[in-house]
């Protein structure tokens, strides 16, 4: 089966572990940064829309903790890498569970998401998409692990 | 859709993982084949076929709900 939008199966690993890292780091990042803000990246940064005061401004330097990007990029990146990285033998099969995983997420990101619509208002509901964008991600490796994992489960069943 | 891969492996005297490896899928692959649970692609079915030296119609086999 050739696939040319995969990433090679030795990125698996080193990724998958930054990946679980950065969920860690999305979890515990607010509980620890919550009062004294004790984590701080304190940066310059060009900006193509930024706020300054009450008014937004465009295409400028401003100066911001980016320590929230950097776990952003980090999350996205290596789940991204860790999701379409090759099995070790990825043939056919993987790949109908790999787009049926994928269907399966758009689904259940896009529920959250209307649910959320429906019945979160107000700073709240910017809060949690901040967390939806990485639904779609977390949803499709949690499905596409899962059922690799009851995959191997029948086989070791018969024969 | 049917098939009978189980039996010719065992006409063939191979195993699954021996089979596997020779088409270039894992051993889950083969196992769900066997189980019904899925059906190969044209390319995959031709290269069982080739393999056990019989037309694809005498190792798969449409269902009348197909």
């Amino acid at each position: 089966m050739k696939t040319n939008y995969l990433f090679p199966n030795s990125f698996k690993k080193s990724s998958g572990i930054l990946f679980l890292i950065s969920i860690l780091g999305i979890i515990l990042f607010p509980i620890i940064n919550k009062d004294d803000n004790l984590i701080q990246l304190q940066a310059n940064v060009f900006a193509l829309f930024y706020d300054e005061g009450l008014k937004t401004k465009t295409l400028g330097w401003t100066n911001d903790d980016i320590f929230p990007e950097l776990l952003g990029i980090m999350t996205i990146v290596s789940g991204l890498i860790f999701a379409f990285s090759k099995e070790k033998i990825e043939d056919e099969m993987i790949s109908k569970i790999r787009t049926e995983s994928l269907v399966w997420a758009t689904y259940l990101s896009y529920a959250v998401l209307l649910f959320c619509i429906i019945f979160i208002y107000g700073f709240t509901f910017f809060n949690i998409l901040t967390y939806n964008i990485f639904t779609i991600l977390f949803v499709f490796i949690l499905r596409f692990r899962w059922m690799l994992y009851k995959n191997n489960q029948t086989y070791s069943h018969e024969e | 859709m049917k098939n009978n891969v189980k039996i010719q492996r065992a006409i063939a005297n191979i195993t699954q993982a021996q089979l596997a490896e020779k088409i270039g899928v894992s051993r889950q692959t083969i196992n769900a084949i066997e189980a019904g649970k899925y059906v190969p692609s044209t390319v995959l079915a031709l290269k069982i076929s080739k393999l056990f030296d019989k037309p694809v119609n005498e190792i798969f086999e449409l269902e009348s709900t197909d």
